[in-house]
């Protein structure tokens, strides 16, 4: 927005990005799968406003903002209409100045207030720093606070009654604002506006929970006789107006063209070249996204590198800081950033970044949001983010107004990263996903309904979103927690409903990592509880910005790992297997010559040990155990089965068919997961006996492997009953519907999975078909990809 | 090339994209493929379980009440299920009690009134006012009995009671909820009693009492001067003076070892929300009687402290 404080273009710039694709294209040419260039686009501007008041037109004036771009005046418009908007803009567009510029005239003109929510903390603080620094421009006198759980407890009276803008997140809005309401009330009665950033962020089973925080929100507002204006951002999403409308309940207008100016875009998909053609094997993405980032940092481009794991952050920071931060006298040029590091270490490192200190940062999905970290040249993306519209947002972080910025997509070997790398017309001409929420699946609805009732006593007739909540409101009658009279329907227990739901995940407290090197004890990191089993456990190597420590004991019960610095030249990878217990069949039909159900499962995930494994090399170099509590979840799930008659006289030997079930399940979880779309990571994959008294994993080389309930491998053909299971189940307690729809459609998932194993180009089976095998396979009878291609085969119709 | 074509238009289906081609490298019959039903509608109708379709409303007279009966049911059997897990059920009956005592002032409000014989000074030396001595006729002694701990605005107060001093005789007045819906008038009457010139007095009632009733006056619309008034909180200076000397500085503690007073068959205050619950359910009375006793002496030894405090 701010034109005059751009720093002056580098004339070069432009030049050394076409330079470097020239020579990846010239050297690597066969690797590259899709070019795409998008022009550099003008600015295209707009009067002030005439309702605009003198004092924030200076302000503005005198931050170098002289007009509008187009979309600021087309939201402003609108919002003075009454109206609620998306703006649905690229990064660094000037979206901001969409919501404060009516917000800031509100809140001065009629001492309205304003609620800011968005995703993360770091992005809170980020937007209040902005507002701050426009007030101090001019002398708006605002008063901006963030609030969330942070805030000491001395500041929030003061914030709850002197705020005009409060800044918060929706989980605080959840557990903290709502379920006190009566201690904003006066904030409530003069609340305008609401904005809401980020907003393709709030989809899946997050976004449906904040769907309904949402109908809790304007709930609390009617009864202060409120009906504030909502604002919505949004990054690129194929359905931005839709899915705000669904977000809100009610209509939205959409604002789509941005009028910032930006600079020339170079985008590449990168295919790491086949290294065994038999097995149809690649070299990682990871050591494809190295050289890129290596070629660029020396090529003088601020560069960052998105990878899909922490670990994966902690490899690649580690191994550019082997090449580029060898001298420990000089200030680090490489620097890691992901969820999980201390909020001062990550304010510091966008500090570096946005002073242009840092010349490679690489980081998780933590910097795909929009925190400020200035401008950056060139973006790497380590795998296929899982969307194309998280792709596009990730690219985007290179390239700010007029400088030309390169992005690349290096895929890895999984199947739907090589599905989607040999099809450039998906990121060239494809609009990107929808964004999808199910605000009304019923635990959530459940959940949402008991916060509601603790905010504010239900009347019969009642309706919650779309539902009615009668149905809801008589069951929790019975158990105790609401208190039936007349029409009325009051909250009685002694409970405080939000605290028990998490919008997030099912968080049951985040682990501490306490360093205890040289005698002491510094909190050096924290982890959610889903992934310290796997991360966490005794013997572990844990990576802080690339420096290994070990983790020496786990407290699981006061949920702290304490770790000691090493010099360990491996890392750890830990292994886990899945076993599920079907607990209730809600529907079965037939499937070829076996069956496929749908219904509620109990799966539990177990961490039976780890891998070391060396750097670079990244051979296997021993295995340790681990003893940890198992993970568990109801949720709802599909299966398909094979009587043991039918695979007897199909497969040679148990082994294949146990083969040809895993491979099934891999292909059938790859089609499932497209047609899933988003978040696909939300649907897992597994295979067993219906009663858990067995499950399937592979072992090392990619073979089938029957483990017992207790997780030791044993000969197949030696067992009784051979009832082989596969599933596909929703990876959320309770369930968020992804299974149901599914298994509506399971006889063409089981034919688009029919058609991947079949049309690969491998031979034996490859990651982008069946998954990973080894060579030792092709000596047996069948290969794995028949053997899958026959369990698919009696599957279908 | 067929099922990669294939994979492509369900995907460009899957991505809305239906009917557009404007993507080099697809062949063209791509686009025209017939459309499929999406998989996720827009409103993603989702179901935990089957036989469990949403509550879509049926169209009058073309189905029976039989069977909309059985859908509701079906309905409420799941939802059960799903709550089961949380909560546990507690017996129901719907007798409707005598309530413990007092007489009824407005539906579903009970009021109960007690004097003491009460000699004492007519005015005060309190050390946590500026303006001492204080007229003791000015003080108005509170303590609350709610539905739990758990805090935020779905906490209530389903009895109030306070005591005032006036010519060597202490009044106890109590209000005591016997329906939800008679909290309103309960607040309307307390915020009545409160006075411009009144003094309150609690015990943690800065941080508990008063923020609760402040919420659920709110809450029900109810005007008051509860944030205007003087509050001296006896909690703060028996922390001081008592800290380390007992085992914990809560009213019952001080009011046995240093006040020496004795109560006999005492309700803990913590099986207060259980006692009325037990009332509103029809299940018991006894228990609820008990809570106005322990209220009673509450405030009683509320007006004590003053005196406690006073002669130190």
């Amino acid at each position: 927005m701010t034109i005059a404080n751009e720093p002056a273009l580098l004339e070069s710039a432009p030049r050394s990005i076409e330079r470097l694709v020239e020579r990846w294209a010239r050297k690597y040419g066969d690797r590259i799968t899709g070019y795409f260039r998008r022009p550099a686009q003008p600015a295209r501007f707009a009067e002030f406003p005439p309702g605009l008041s003198a004092d924030l037109r200076e302000a503005l004036e005198r931050r170098g903002i002289s007009e509008l771009y187009s979309h600021q005046r087309e939201a402003w418009d609108h919002v003075q209409r009454g109206e609620h908007v998306v703006v649905v803009t690229p990064t660094a567009s000037g979206k901001t100045l969409c919501y404060n510029l009516p917000v800031i005239e509100a809140v001065r003109e009629a001492k309205a207030k304003a609620l800011y929510l968005f995703p993360t903390k770091a992005l809170a603080q980020d937007q209040v720093a902005e507002l701050l620094e426009l007030n101090s421009a001019g002398t708006l006198g605002l008063r901006a606070f963030t609030f969330d759980g942070d805030t000491p407890n001395d500041a929030r009276q003061a914030i709850r009654i002197k705020g005009d803008i409060v800044v918060s997140n929706p989980d605080m809005l959840h557990q903290a604002i709502l379920p006190h309401h009566t201690k904003w009330a006066q904030f409530f009665e003069s609340l305008r506006y609401v904005v809401i950033d980020e907003v393709h962020t709030y989809r899946g089973v997050f976004g449906s929970h904040v769907a309904n925080v949402i109908r809790r929100l304007r709930r609390v507002c009617a009864f202060y006789g409120v009906s504030p204006i909502f604002i919505l951002c949004s990054a690129t999403i194929g359905n931005p107006k839709e899915h705000a409308e669904a977000l809100l309940g009610e209509a939205v207008h959409a604002i789509t063209q941005s009028g910032a100016p930006c600079g020339e875009r170079h985008v590449l998909l990168w295919n790491p070249p086949v290294i065994n053609p038999d097995l149809g094997i690649r070299a990682s993405a990871r050591s494809q996204s190295m050289r890129l980032a290596r070629h660029a940092i020396r090529a003088k481009m601020k560069t960052i590198v998105f990878a899909q794991s922490r670990l994966m952050v902690e490899i690649l920071t580690k191994y550019l800081k082997d090449v580029f931060d060898h001298d420990p006298r000089k200030p680090a040029r490489i620097r890691a950033y992901r969820g999980g590091y201390l909020p001062t270490e990550r304010r510091e490192t966008e500090r570096a970044l946005r002073g242009g200190h840092i010349d490679g940062v690489v980081s998780t999905s933590a910097l795909e949001l929009g925190v400020d970290i200035g401008a950056l040249d060139v973006a790497i993306l380590n795998g296929f983010p899982g969307s194309i519209a998280a792709t596009w947002q990730r690219l985007g972080r290179a390239g700010r107004r007029q400088k030309p910025s390169l992005g690349v997509m290096v895929a890895s070997s999984q199947a739907l990263d090589q599905y989607v790398v040999r099809h450039p017309e998906f990121f060239d001409s494809a609009p990107p996903e929808q964004a999808r929420i199910a605000p009304d699946q019923m635990l959530i609805l459940l959940d949402h309904i008991r916060c509601a009732a603790f905010e504010l006593p239900f009347t019969s007739g009642d309706a919650f979103g779309e539902s009615r909540v009668d149905d809801y409101l008589e069951v929790l009658a019975e158990s105790g927690v609401l208190h039936h009279e007349g029409e009325r329907w009051d909250w009685i227990a002694d409970s405080y409903p939000a605290g028990a739901v998490s919008l997030r995940s099912v968080a049951d407290g985040n682990f501490v990592v306490v360093d205890r090197s040289d005698g002491r004890q510094t909190i050096i990191a924290e982890v959610d509880y889903s992934s310290a089993a796997l991360t966490l456990y005794e013997g572990a190597i844990y990576m802080v910005q690339s420096s290994p420590y070990q983790v020496e004991r786990l407290d699981w019960e006061g949920r702290k790992a304490f770790v000691t610095r090493t010099h360990a030249d491996y890392y750890t990878d830990a292994i886990d297997y899945t076993k599920l217990k079907v607990l209730e069949r809600f529907d079965g039909a037939n499937a070829g010559r076996g069956t496929c159900h749908h219904g509620e499962v109990h799966v539990v995930r177990h961490v039976s040990g780890y891998k070391k494994i060396r750097f670079y090399s990244h051979e296997n170099i021993g295995y340790g155990p681990v003893t940890l509590p198992d993970q568990e979840l109801h949720t709802s799930a599909l299966w398909w089965q094979l009587t043991q008659g039918t695979l007897e006289s199909a497969f040679a030997s148990r082994q294949e068919a146990l083969d040809g079930f895993l491979g099934a399940a891999y292909a059938l979880h790859t089609v499932a997961s497209v047609r899933a779309m988003a978040d696909g990571r939300d649907l897992q994959k597994a295979v067993g006996s219906g009663d858990a008294a067995w499950f399937a994993t592979r072992d090392g080389n990619g073979r089938g492997q029957w483990r017992d309930a207790g997780g030791q491998p044993t000969d197949p053909e030696q067992a009784d009953a051979f009832l082989p299971t596969l599933y596909l189940y929703d990876n959320f307690p309770g369930g968020m519907g992804l299974s149901e729809p599914l298994f509506r459609d399971a006889a063409l998932l089981v034919r688009e999975a029919m058609a991947l194993v079949e049309g690969c180009d491998c031979t034996g089976g490859c990651p982008a078909c069946i998954g990973p095998v080894s060579e030792a396979d092709e000596i047996s009878g069948a290969t794995q990809r028949e053997c899958a291609a026959a369990v698919l085969a009696l599957l279908d119709a | 090339m067929s099922t990669v074509a294939e994979k492509l238009r369900q995907l460009r289906r899957d991505a809305g994209l239906d009917g557009v081609n404007n993507s080099p490298g697809v062949d063209g019959p791509a686009a025209k493929a017939p459309p499929s039903s999406p998989l996720f509608a827009p409103s993603m109708g989702l179901t935990l379980r089957a036989g469990l379709r949403r509550s879509c409303p049926l169209p009058s007279g073309t189905v029976g009440t039989f069977s909309r009966q059985r859908e509701k049911e079906h309905r409420l059997h799941a939802l059960r299920r799903l709550i089961r897990a949380r909560e546990q059920t507690p017996l129901q009956s719907r007798r409707i009690l005598p309530p413990p005592a007092g007489e009824e002032i407005a539906p579903g409000l009970h009021y109960v009134e007690a004097q003491f014989a009460y000699a004492a000074s007519a005015t005060l030396d309190v050390p946590a006012i500026d303006e001492a001595p204080i007229e003791r006729n000015r003080l108005l002694c509170f303590d609350t009995e709610t539905t739990g701990l758990a805090g935020g605005v779905g906490t209530r107060a389903f009895m109030i009671g306070v005591a005032a001093w006036a010519d060597d005789v202490l009044t106890v007045r109590q209000l005591y909820l016997t329906t939800i819906a008679g909290e309103r008038a309960m607040l309307e009457t307390f915020a009545n009693w409160l006075r411009p010139e009144t003094i309150l007095v609690s015990y943690n009632g800065k941080s508990y009492d008063a923020p609760l009733l402040k919420g659920r006056l709110r809450l029900n619309h109810v005007a008051h001067r509860l944030a205007e008034l003087p509050h001296i909180d006896w909690l703060h200076p028996t922390r001081r003076v008592y800290k380390g000397h007992l085992p914990n500085c809560k009213l019952a503690t001080i009011e046995r070892e240093v006040l020496r007073i004795v109560r006999e068959d005492d309700l803990p205050g913590s099986e207060a929300p259980a006692a009325w619950l037990a009332f509103l359910r029809g299940q018991s009375s006894t228990n609820l009687g008990r809570v106005l006793e322990h209220n009673r002496q509450d405030v009683i030894t509320l007006m004590r402290l003053g005196d406690h405090f006073t002669q130190l």
